[in-house]
Parts: structure tokens; C-alpha cells; sequence
């Protein structure tokens, strides 16, 4: 199967800066998250399949073409953008009609779209009313439903949580996952919190500093990242010699120890281990590495 | 799931909201992806004229947004009226004796142009610093359109609501000459002529404050600044070339002249009518060869132009 969006050998520079160096990878039908740390390239690489940069080399291609050489491929794609976009002074309802004529629906198929795209993002009862007035989350929606209303193949989202509080940022997430779950719509989503990542998609790719560092299905990612930490009151190099001794890989910070995983047998093996250092132990919990933790973990790895 | 396989739960979740003798039945039809016809980049650069017609007229947008334009097309209507009232009274109580020195097609740009300048430095900055202001150009630009097309359908947009402005107070005062002679096909098979120079002249003046109106917009994404700067392209210039030209004198006078930015489309009037304006009786850009004149018009459009076409022929984020 042919994949949505390719990138080959994807470099981007602006100046001595480089945003893209040589990334390489494809995105299949789902939801796949784009996950890196501001200045990783993740809006980079969505503007250049979208066809609003140009790459320094390399190929990108969605659903088959180069967005940049050819124009029509944007009938079928959609973009909410990270930044504000919105017009101040119009409705919702004229916006997303007026978007979807631009996206090439006939005038009345638009209205029609405009006012069904509204209700699916939960807007039908603000539609007339001015964008000036609408909360951050209002508006959030309404960036989600310009990228929806003309029925796109394929849709780029960039940070869609950007700004929303704890519930709007769980009412945005569910809103992407229906949008493929009973739209049919296949979703690129970037962010740089894991936690959304994690909640929303299918598929991983991490971006550090423009290159590829990680990809994969999300359930094998997130248990990569998910460890035990261990907090003694005394005793702890007795306790990190016990679980080296079967075999555990502890990482040693000044507040605790660390031991990889988070399945049962680990906090068996750590139960193990404290009893055997007679240490006493203060706390255990699971904890998931922060993603700063995780890109320099990984990005050490990858160095040749 | 794919889009069908959504439908038809769409349909299954059909719900019946209320039952009962006479009450009305509720459905949830569920997302439906969309069949129908895709018109492309046609009906995209379609939708991006039409929608610069309405932000430059204010239509769809709130009661702010109406006034200053609304003001000007009203104002300049209003001056087309009076002349017409004026003309058609002397014209009925004096004569075509009494009319013939009242100010006709050919003097209505020169009188009324300085308005025309002011509708276009308030409005031309409506069409484009707000899109780049707030980012929606990025929302046009991932959809079937280009940088160019985006442009071009804009600078159409409003030289069409140009055109009108220009063309119906000539229109009104036309009519009320017309009306007003006692003899009216008389006067309008004596001056037929009047209507296609009607028709060039304000659409050279049209494509003019167009050109320029969208080019200062282009480079800035505050419309005041626009505004302001386009405000004193066209009326500054007039007394400081003024001065400077009758001081000089020559031919070297009659070049700094031609710098008039006001002036340059009411030349062109001149030599459509035929006739001199108010405003250009006096300048000595004048005595130049009218081909000089015709042809600093066509550079005073067609470089900005360019200009304007450069500027959004890529993207801009």
C-alpha cells in the first residue's frame, strides 16, 4: 500500500539553520502524531508537504504528488494551522462557506457543508456570530472545522491543543480522534506533548532538532517511556547493586533510581531488590520520562 | 472506518426523539463525507473575488465596516447629482447658452478625484492587510490556489467595485443631463460619444488607484499605515510638485510635473475627452506629447503591478 505522505530524504535549511536534515519516513491511512520540542521541524515538515515551503532537497509527496507543483492535490487536504488565523469581523458559518468554495465546492454544496462541519465540531449554535467574540476553545474548533469542511483525504493538524485548558484539550482530542474514527479523515498531528500523542494516535514519529529519531506504533512507544521510580531513605547503592545483579538497568538521578518499564514483573523485581539491600523504601511509583528526557535518550543512541 | 461504512452508521443511529400522536421525529443522520462536484481552482479564485467585493463594500460584515466606503460612493454620487441638478435647471431655465460653461464628463475625475484617491487608500488596505494580519492567507494558500491567483482574483475584486465607483456618478449625471435638456435624444445622439469615454476613463482611473491602492497594501499589515501613506502619495505630491515644477520651469518644470500622482489618470482623461480638466489647466506636465503622458500612465501601472505580482507569486507565512 502506497503511503499518504513521504517524505525522502527531507532537508530544510534557513540559512546556517537547519529545520529538516534528511528525513525520511511515510504516513499510512490513521492517526499518526508528530511528536518534538519547539524548533524540532514538525511545523516545517507539514508547510513543506502542504506545499507553503519549498524543501532545500529531497522529495515530499501526498496522497501520490508534490502539493507545490501541483495545486489540485489541496481539493483533498486540510490544515489547521498552530498559529491564529481567523478572521476577526465574520461568522463561522461565512468563513467555512467562503473556505469551501475556495477549496472548490459550488456555492450552495458549501453553505451545506459549512453549517453540517459546524455542527460535527460542536459550533451549530454560535455559527452566526462573529469569530471576535468566540473563547480560545471556540476557536480552536473553528481552525478544525475550516481544515474539515471541504471533506479532505488527508488532514495536518499543528498543535491543535495550543492554549486549551485541561477540559478543552480533552474535548479537542476526542474531536480528532471521531474525525477519523467515524469521518474517515486520515490525521497527521503534531504536538510536543506527549500525553496527546499518546491518547490520540496510532502512530509515532519523534523529531529532535530536524531529524528522525523514533518511529513506531504508539502502544510500543509509550511503553518504552513508562518506568518505576525508587526513592530509599538510605542503602541505595545496596539497592542498585540488587537489581543490577538480575539484571535490571537502573539510571541513578540525585532524586531517586529509575528501572525501565512498568509491567508487573519490574515492580516484583524491584520488591526483590529492596528487600535483599534491607533498604527502606520511601516510594515507588510509575513514572514517564519527560520528553526531554526521552530526545536525549534517544538522540544519544542514534549519534553515530 | 472508512467514510461509507461512517454513513451507514450515520443512518443506523437514526433516533426517533419524541413519539407519540402528532410529534415530530428527530434524526441524527451522522457525518456524511461529501459526493458532489469539485469545481477547482476556477470556483476557488471565483471565491476569493467574491469575497473581496463583499470586504471592500463591508457586505457580511458588521455596520463599521460599511461606513467609510459606503461614505465616499455616496459622496461621489452626491457631487455627480448636484452638477446634474445644476445643469438641468440652467439647461431648463437659461438654455444650452446658460449650461455650456457648467463642469461636464470630461471635469467630473478632475473635481471629484481626490475622493476617489481617499476611497481607494481606505478600502484597497481592507482587501489585503487583514489576511496577512491575522494569517488567513495561509488558509487560502493550502487550498487549490495560488499565491498569484489569490493576487490576481483580490486586485480583480477591487478594481471591479473601482469601476463602479468611477462609472455610476458619471452614470448619474449622464442622466440627470440627459433628463434635464429639453430635447433628451437630442442630447444623447449629440454626445453619444460621452458614454464609451465615460467608460475608458474611469476604468483608467480605476486600474490606476487599484494598482497602486493594493501595492502600498502589499507591504505593510496594518491598514492605517496604508491608508495613511497612500493618502500622501496622492495628495501630498500634488502642491510639493506644484511648487517645484513653476519654480524650475522648463523642461525639466514640466517632468517634475508629471510626478503629480493625482494628475497622472486625469491626463489620460484629458486626452479621452479630449478636453482639460480644472485640476490639469495649469500643469505643466501638459505641453509633454500626449504619448509621453499615455505612456507614464501605462508605467505608473504596470510597474507597481509587477511589483504587487512579485510580492505574493510565493507564498508568504
Amino acid at each position: 500500500m502506497d503511503p499518504l505522505v513521504a517524505a525522502e530524504n527531507l532537508t530544510k535549511h534557513y540559512g546556517a539553520v537547519v529545520a529538516l536534515d534528511g528525513v525520511s519516513f511515510g504516513i499510512f491511512d490513521g492517526i499518526t502524531g508528530i511528536l518534538g520540542e519547539n524548533g524540532a521541524g514538525k511545523s516545517t515538515a507539514i508547510k513543506i508537504f502542504l506545499g507553503l515551503l519549498q524543501p532545500t532537497s529531497g522529495r515530499a509527496m501526498v496522497l501520490g504528488k508534490d502539493a507545490s507543483r501541483n495545486v489540485m492535490v489541496r481539493e483533498r487536504l486540510g490544515y489547521m494551522p498552530e498559529h491564529e488565523c481567523l478572521p476577526r469581523n465574520v461568522s463561522a458559518a461565512e468563513l467555512l462557506t467562503h473556505l469551501a468554495e475556495a477549496s472548490g465546492l459550488p456555492p450552495s454544496r458549501a453553505r451545506t457543508r459549512a453549517a453540517d462541519t459546524l455542527r460535527h465540531a460542536g459550533l451549530f449554535e454560535e455559527r452566526y456570530r462573529p469569530i471576535a467574540g468566540y473563547s480560545t476553545g471556540m476557536k480552536q474548533r473553528v481552525k478544525l472545522a475550516q481544515a474539515l469542511v471541504h471533506d479532505p483525504r488527508m488532514v495536518f493538524l499543528d498543535e491543535p491543543t495550543a492554549g486549551l485548558d485541561p477540559a478543552g484539550r480533552e474535548d479537542m482530542l476526542e474531536l480528532v480522534r471521531k474525525t477519523h474514527r467515524e469521518f474517515g479523515i486520515s490525521i497527521l498531528l503534531s504536538s510536543h506533548l506527549m500525553a496527546d500523542v499518546e491518547r490520540t494516535c496510532d502512530r509515532i514519529l519523534v523529531l529532535q532538532s530536524g531529524r528522525l529519531v523514533q518511529s513506531g506504533e504508539v502502544s510500543g512507544f509509550t511503553a518504552e517511556t513508562e518506568s518505576v521510580f525508587i526513592e530509599v531513605d538510605s542503602g541505595r547503592e545496596a539497592v542498585v547493586a540488587e537489581l543490577e545483579a538480575r539484571g535490571v538497568t537502573v539510571r541513578v538521578e540525585r532524586s531517586g533510581l529509575h528501572v525501565d518499564g512498568a509491567d508487573e514483573s519490574v515492580y516484583d523485581l524491584v520488591r526483590d531488590a529492596v528487600v535483599a539491600a534491607k533498604a527502606p523504601l520511601r516510594r515507588m511509583a510509575p513514572r514517564r520520562r519527560a520528553l526531554a528526557e526521552l530526545f536525549m535518550h534517544e538522540g544519544e543512541e542514534v549519534e553515530p | 472506518m472508512s467514510a461509507a461504512s461512517a454513513d451507514e452508521r450515520g443512518r443506523a443511529v437514526a433516533a426517533e426523539a419524541m413519539t407519540g400522536a402528532g410529534s415530530g421525529t428527530v434524526f441524527d443522520i451522522g457525518y456524511r463525507s461529501y459526493d458532489g462536484p469539485r469545481e477547482g481552482r476556477a470556483r476557488a479564485r471565483m471565491a476569493v473575488f467574491k469575497d473581496g467585493v463583499r470586504t471592500a463594500l463591508g457586505l457580511g460584515r458588521g455596520i463599521r465596516a460599511k461606513v467609510l466606503p459606503w461614505t465616499f460612493i455616496v459622496l461621489l454620487v452626491s457631487i455627480a447629482f448636484i452638477m446634474a441638478l445644476v445643469t438641468g435647471a440652467l439647461l431648463r431655465m437659461g438654455g444650452p447658452d446658460a449650461a455650456a460653461h457648467m463642469p461636464s464628463h470630461s471635469d467630473f475625475y478632475g473635481i471629484a478625484s481626490i475622493f476617489f484617491f481617499v476611497f481607494s487608500a481606505v478600502v484597497a488596505p481592507e482587501l489585503l492587510c487583514p489576511d496577512r494580519r491575522d494569517g488567513v492567507i495561509d488558509l487560502y494558500l493550502v487550498r487549490p490556489i495560488t499565491g498569484s491567483d489569490y493576487i490576481a482574483a483580490r486586485w480583480l475584486a477591487f478594481l471591479a467595485v473601482s469601476l463602479a465607483v468611477a462609472w455610476l456618478p458619471q452614470f448619474v449625471l449622464l442622466v440627470g443631463r440627459v433628463m434635464g435638456n429639453p430635447d433628451p435624444v437630442g442630447y444623447l445622439a449629440a454626445n453619444w460619444l460621452d458614454i464609451p469615454r465615460i467608460l475608458a476613463s474611469g476604468a483608467a482611473l480605476a486600474v490606476y488607484t487599484t494598482t497602486l491602492g493594493m501595492l502600498v497594501a502589499a507591504f505593510t499589515t496594518r491598514r492605517a499605515y496604508a491608508s495613511v501613506f497612500l493618502v500622501g502619495l496622492f495628495v501630498i505630491t500634488t502642491p510639493f510638485t506644484t511648487g517645484l515644477a513653476s519654480e524650475i520651469g522648463g523642461t525639466a518644470g514640466r517632468w517634475i510635473s508629471m510626478f503629480n500622482l493625482s494628475n497622472i489618470p486625469v491626463h489620460v482623461n484629458d486626452l479621452i475627452f479630449n478636453d482639460v480638466s480644472g485640476i490639469t489647466r495649469g500643469a505643466p506636465a501638459r505641453e509633454l506629447p500626449a504619448w509621453v503622458r499615455v505612456a507614464w500612465y501605462f508605467l505608473w501601472v504596470i510597474v507597481p503591478g509587477s511589483v504587487l505580482w512579485g510580492r505574493y507569486r510565493r507564498p508568504i507565512s
